[in-house]
């Protein structure tokens, strides 16, 4: 009785309010966490993208930094705050929308008449280094630059080959060592998992002799040879867990229905691990696309530079640091990594290494 | 259409005997059910036929013709796997289409066949949807669809009710059966359950251990089983086995002994059919110790000198009570009696209760 008596007395208002004032307090937790933790890495890229647009002759405008922040972070705390309490998602939408508007028309406001595409000249001028105030006149031996659009078809050529080969290879592969049993087939899994382990810079000396002795020193070919082979142990090992994800039953149901294996496996098992083939060939390209360490020690002559050694060239070489430039460089080499991820987004979230999701 | 013979296959995974040699002839245009508990190698045989699984030794024959080497591809059977192994990246028509794509079909004529199969199994308002937008059932009307288009002259169903809730399983065994009759396909149904494949087929073939243990029409293996393990597979409940050690005309089980007609030595196993047991005012004494109501019937456990049995009632209202104290009495015809060490039927012995027992009142 004493029980039944003591919950009749409770106050249940009182417990929702309390509910409510908990709820909120952990909400408002959330986001301030979520906050801290976002501005630190969107900053970086904000300000790259802000100095390229503004930087003057080497010099860093700091005050427009500082502008252009004090406008970044409310409005990364307002979407925040819009996306979380919102009621609706339509609100959220709209609510998100406006925000990023008066950001934007704030920023053309404070900062937009400074800013000028001068440090882009890069895209346009042959030789950046030539023209260099600071240069006139001096004819150095290392000073003839190459055009960036050189490195930029060079970095294509060695990230669309990667990823061509990448994938091409490690779905054959992934498929073989999925369905087929053969000798030496679970040392051989072993092994890929041991070499994807294995650090890849203790390679590089001996990587640099073979291929000094095989004449492949200084062409995009070797640098291309060494990436890809150490890119397959980890792709294959992906794709052969995807493989593992598409049941036997519909390859034996597609060969009954009068497919040949090579049919079955272009027809039905390859359009299941499709996001995994997807995953794959951007991952690679990225790789290739960014790939520094060998490219640098590999590659000697200029007509050879990629994306990643411009950079460098830039930032190091030339002009007692220009982070105009630098910044501008920067923000071109990083477009087509960025196209990449928005545009294979909802592929890429499906992954979950070894199956296949959704 | 085919006849199929089977002759000495058998099927080994290294030294693991899948499928012992087996001799086997289904008729053309026959329902046949190979029945059986998992690993037995139902299934294994069903992938010989085929084609996905190559026979270790022995020759299949398809109309006279030996099919051994002929690839799967090029076999004409159709298969409703037990996941139904729909291709999920297609739509329904897609799917139903896929077999046709792979033969020499007049110009204009596939997507006419696939609507046409599409009717006969009633998914022809779901052509356009995908597998995964598709209920348990409809997913398996698909499969059929997509077995049957081709007009396999072997269509091969492994399990293919088993995903399936209670009453969809129900309609759905009549409606393959009907398919069946008006297409006149020899099919070959793999299951566990013994209703499925009473209920379905002309014949059955009931297997254990890769080796097949009866094949005959569903009242045969219930009526006349050749062995204990198809007396116990088929028939729910389960029969009740009650070993012990025959001397002759007597065959003592538990603290009691049963005569018998006819003679045996040695170790035997009686079985008796719950259904077979009826109370009565004589006969074995007992005490009722469960009730189990099943709908149009009662199951009582009753214990009994013999030991426990299974004793089935008809009635939807239990007229007897835990505790209560029952007789039981069977007629000798309907018992079934096994050797006990090679669980082969002796067909001519039968046990019927001792005189002293059935005097007791």
């Amino acid at each position: 009785m004493a029980v039944v008596s003591a919950l009749s007395q409770t106050d249940w208002d009182d417990l929702a309010q309390r509910a409510r004032r908990r709820r909120l307090l952990s909400q408002s937790a959330l986001i301030a966490f979520l906050v801290a933790t976002t501005l630190p890495v969107l900053l970086p890229y904000f300000w790259m993208v802000a100095i390229s647009f503004s930087a003057k002759s080497g010099g860093v405008a700091s005050s427009l930094l500082w502008q252009a922040v004090s406008v970044l972070i409310p409005a990364v705390i307002a979407i925040a705050l819009v996306r979380t309490f919102a009621a609706t998602r339509r609100t959220k939408t709209w609510g998100s929308l406006v925000i990023v508007a008066v950001a934007f028309g704030l920023i053309a406001v404070l900062v937009g008449p400074r800013l000028h595409l001068e440090n882009y000249r890069f895209l346009w001028v042959r030789d950046i280094v030539a023209e260099l105030p600071s240069r006139q006149g001096t004819a150095g031996v290392g000073t003839q630059f190459p055009s960036v659009w050189s490195a930029f078809g060079n970095s294509l050529l060695l990230a669309l080959s990667q990823t061509v080969i990448v994938s091409t290879v490690s779905t054959f592969a992934g498929y073989y060592l999925s369905r087929f049993s053969f000798p030496g087939r679970a040392s051989f899994l072993q092994s890929l998992l041991v070499l994807h382990a294995f650090p890849a810079m203790t390679l590089i000396i001996p990587i640099f002799l073979i291929m000094f002795w095989t004449g492949l020193i200084d062409t995009v070919f070797g640098v291309l040879l060494v990436i890809v082979t150490l890119e397959l142990p980890f792709s294959i090992f992906i794709m052969k867990g995807f493989f593992d994800g598409v049941p036997w039953d519909i390859e034996m149901s597609a060969m009954t229905d009068g497919a040949s294996r090579r049919q079955a496996f272009f027809k039905v098992v390859l359009p299941q691990v499709r996001v995994g083939l997807i995953a794959i060939a951007v991952f690679s390209f990225i790789k290739g696309w960014e790939e520094y360490v060998f490219v640098r020690t590999l590659l000697i002559e200029k007509s050879n530079w990629m994306m990643s050694l411009y950079l460098f060239w830039v930032a190091d070489d030339i002009m007692g640091v220009d982070y105009g430039i630098v910044a501008a460089v920067g923000v071109f080499y990083v477009m087509p990594s960025l196209f990449l991820y928005l545009f294979f987004q909802k592929y890429l979230t499906q992954l979950n290494i070894g199956g296949v999701k959704g | 259409m085919a006849r199929i013979e089977l002759d000495n296959i058998t099927k080994a995974w290294g030294d693991v005997v899948a499928v012992e040699p087996t001799d086997l002839t289904i008729d053309d245009g026959e329902f046949v059910a190979i029945l059986g508990p998992s690993g037995c190698g139902k299934s294994t045989t069903l992938f010989m036929l085929a084609g996905i699984y190559a026979p270790t030794g022995g020759e299949m024959k398809f109309d006279g013709h030996v099919v051994n080497e002929v690839e799967a591809k090029d076999r004409n059977v159709g298969i409703v796997f037990q996941s139904y192994a729909l291709y999920p990246h297609m739509t329904v028509r897609e799917n139903i289409l896929f077999p046709l794509k792979f033969k020499d079909i007049p110009a204009g004529r596939a997507p006419e066949m696939v609507e046409e199969t599409a009717r006969l199994v009633q998914v022809e308002e779901f052509l356009e949807r995908r597998p995964s937008q598709l209920s348990g059932g409809q997913q398996q009307r698909v499969a059929l669809a997509r077995a049957l288009v081709k007009s396999p002259q072997l269509l091969l169903l492994d399990e293919p009710l088993s995903n399936l809730d209670a009453t969809l399983r129900l309609s759905m065994r009549t409606e393959i059966r009907a398919l069946q009759r008006r297409t006149g396909v020899t099919t070959i149904l793999v299951t566990h359950d013994q209703i499925e494949a009473t209920t379905m087929a002309d014949r059955i073939i009931c297997m254990s251990r890769g080796r097949v243990e009866q094949i005959g029409a569903p009242e045969d293996l219930y009526r006349r089983p050749n062995s204990l393990f198809v007396a116990s597979f088929i028939g729910a409940p389960p029969i009740n086995t009650l070993s012990g050690n025959a001397t002759g005309n007597a065959v003592s089980l538990g603290d009691s002994v049963l005569a018998l007609l006819g003679e045996a030595r040695g170790v035997v196993t009686v079985g008796l059919r719950p259904e077979h047991l009826q109370f009565a005012d004589q006969g074995l004494p007992g005490r009722i110790d469960g009730i189990e109501p099943m709908g149009r019937e009662i199951l009582y456990l009753v214990k009994t000198p013999l030991g426990d049995l299974r004793v089935l009632e008809a009635g939807s209202v239990p007229r007897r009570s835990a505790e209560q104290e029952v007789r039981l009495h069977f007629a000798p015809e309907d018992t079934l009696v096994f050797d006990g060490a090679s669980e082969d039927r002796l067909p001519d012995v039968h046990a019927a209760l001792a005189e002293e027992t059935k005097k007791r009142a």
